[in-house]
């Protein structure tokens, strides 16, 4: 309750608040001070204009509520008035109370269209009730309270749908910048959404893999499998995983995972299903062919041990006496062991000779030249090979033991070539001291007249001359590879 | 009619690859049979055809032509029966209804007393029954 000595606070000072104060437009006489007097009694704020033109001003800048008498909405500047009021932002509607002259009977039609204008409005009559001015006042200002505080939730509204089409554009640059395909279905599994990626890989037109469709896109093999496990995800919230075949532009089907897990809400219900595909068909592709190679390894693995394990029967079959069958099996091995060592140098392909030839012989040189090596650059296959560098082994050690290696002077000769597509491979011992055929044949001279021969489909010729052995293989083209 | 040959059978040995044929024929020759080799299901087939002193087929299964050795061992139990059968083979997973009833199976590589005892279990069996 303010005291008179207060009204000049309360009137138009630097402090004052346009938005709850009273704008009093009642320019005759002492209608003016009257009225402000009165509201500042009950603490409410006023402004004096005493021209429409003042008003209008005061209502662009959103004062609060309009006193105005009758004879005053008919002076100067109606025109402005009328257009600041229909100029107004929608959530304001300033509320106008008319003091009136007398009643609507004495009214004249022009004063009556005047206050019509007004859409706002409520008419109290004169002489002033201070009770009843101070109850359509605060009434006003209340409503106009209202208008503000719907003017802030409007823009709040506008702030939180320009921050979602920001957020929705952010999104979007998001899903479609990443190398993934990206999908999302409603809670019961309705596809609603894919981003660029998909439609990108699959060729599809937008739109037709919506719903359920997109089980049609999946390999034939594969859609029962993924409808199954989707439809399981569907109802126990449980992730979805799965590597399946998915169609691509170009009609090839591609290995792809897929992955979806879903979004809660507070009480744990599915409010989304967000998933995404990944092609990794390069890898699933790599995965076989290791598997492949891994079988191939292991037969070849299996190949070496029976090879090995003829090693051991037949040392042992012949040997004399345990500490030589060591000797003979282990050199052997270890042959066998170098001869692999180049097989995979060339990829288990092919060797080539001379290359073979110099391996095999090379644990056997002594650097005194007692080795003459002769021959053109010739393929073999990687049996015929692992063949030669076993036959080799074995001539070498036994001319070590007894042959042409077993002295100071002799020498081996090893020669091939091909002609009229036969070839030829001969090693010939000379300056070894005296050669008797054995009596009994190891297991070199077996391997090479048998098993050698036939690795090259071709003949072979083992002859203990007096001058030195003397070993030739004869194979047709074909037999080399 | 023939009263039965008690001598021992030879044995055909079908192997393709070289060392392991030769290393073959001398273990079942150490044991003290006569043994037939051949590199393939054609060459033993022609061998069966000339030779009626084999009775016993011990065969690879992985072999080039047109047989490998599983239809090789049914070929021979077709045309004949009374040959015993015994499989080696570094391929593994051979089920049993794959392979000629009576047949045995051995996983390369083998140790020779598991062959030579297979083989004499084999023959033994015809014995057995022949002096019923």
């Amino acid at each position: 309750m303010t005291g008179l000595a207060a009204l000049a606070d309360t009137t138009t000072g630097p402090g004052t608040d346009i938005l709850s104060a009273v704008a009093v437009v009642a320019p005759r006489g002492r209608d003016d001070a009257v009225a402000r007097q009165l509201l500042a009694k009950d603490g409410i704020a006023t402004v004096s204009a005493p021209t429409l033109t003042t008003l209008s001003d005061l209502i662009a800048q959103h004062v609060g509520a309009v006193l105005i008498t009758e004879e005053a909405l008919n002076s100067a500047g109606a025109q402005e008035l009328a257009h600041v009021l229909t100029s107004q932002a929608a959530w304001s509607d300033v509320p106008f109370i008319v003091l009136a002259n007398g009643t609507s009977r004495d009214r004249s039609e022009r004063a009556t269209q005047k206050i019509d204008t007004l859409s706002n409005a409520v008419l109290l009559s004169r002489p002033l009730h201070a009770e009843e001015l101070i109850r359509a006042v605060r009434s006003a200002l209340a409503a106009r309270v209202r208008q503000h505080e719907a003017r802030k939730q409007l823009e709040e509204l506008q702030r939180r749908e320009r921050q979602l089409f920001e957020s929705e554009a952010k999104f979007q640059a998001i899903a479609n910048s990443v190398d993934q395909m990206i999908w999302s279905t409603l809670p019961d599994g309705y596809h609603d959404y894919y981003n660029n990626r998909w439609y990108e890989f699959t060729g599809v037109p937008h739109g037709s893999t919506d719903g359920e469709s997109w089980n049609g896109v999946f390999h034939p093999d594969d859609q029962a499998r993924a409808w199954e496990l989707w439809s399981h995800s569907l109802t126990t919230g449980e992730i979805y995983e799965i590597e399946y075949r998915l169609r691509h532009h170009s009609g090839d089907y591609r290995w792809v995972l897929g992955r979806a897990q879903p979004v809660l809400d507070r009480s744990g219900t599915i409010l989304r299903w967000y998933g995404s595909c990944t092609d990794i068909h390069e890898i699933k592709v790599a995965q076989e062919q290791r598997q492949l190679m891994l079988g191939e390894m292991n037969h070849r693995v299996k190949n070496t041990l029976a090879m090995v394990n003829v090693m051991v029967s037949q040392t042992l079959r012949l040997a004399d006496n345990l500490p030589d069958a060591q000797t003979a099996l282990q050199s052997r091995i270890a042959m066998m062991a170098q001869a692999h060592d180049r097989l995979i140098a060339a990829s288990w392909a092919e060797a080539q000779m001379p290359a073979v030839v110099d391996a095999a012989l090379a644990p056997h040189r002594t650097g005194e030249s007692r080795f003459i090596v002769d021959g053109p650059k010739v393929e073999v296959g990687s049996k015929q090979a692992l063949a030669v560098t076993m036959a080799l082994h074995e001539l070498s050690t036994n001319a070590a033991k007894y042959g042409a290696l077993s002295n100071n002077a002799g020498k081996v000769r090893i020669r091939w070539g091909v002609a009229d597509d036969i070839f030829t491979f001969t090693w010939e011992e000379t300056g070894g001291p005296p050669v008797d055929a054995p009596k009994r044949r190891g297991f070199g001279s077996r391997m090479i007249e048998q098993a050698l021969a036939s690795y090259f489909h071709g003949s072979v010729e083992l002859s203990f001359k007096p001058k030195g052995l003397c070993f030739t293989l004869n194979a047709p083209l074909s037999g080399l590879l | 009619m023939h009263a039965k040959d008690t001598k021992r059978p030879a044995v055909l040995i079908v192997e393709d690859e070289p060392l392991l044929r030769m290393d073959a024929v001398d273990m079942i020759q150490d044991a003290g049979f006569k043994t037939y080799d051949a590199p393939s299901a054609d060459a033993a087939i022609e061998i069966i055809g000339s030779h009626d002193d084999i009775g016993v087929l011990f065969t690879d299964i992985d072999m080039p032509g047109s047989m490998d050795g599983l239809k090789l061992a049914e070929y021979v139990r077709a045309g004949w029966p009374s040959v015993k059968i015994l499989i080696a083979s570094g391929v593994i997973g051979v089920g049993d209804e794959e392979m000629p009833e009576g047949s045995k199976f051995y996983a390369k590589p083998y140790a020779t007393s598991l062959i030579i005892d297979g083989l004499r279990t084999l023959i033994a069996q015809d014995e057995t029954n022949s002096s019923l």
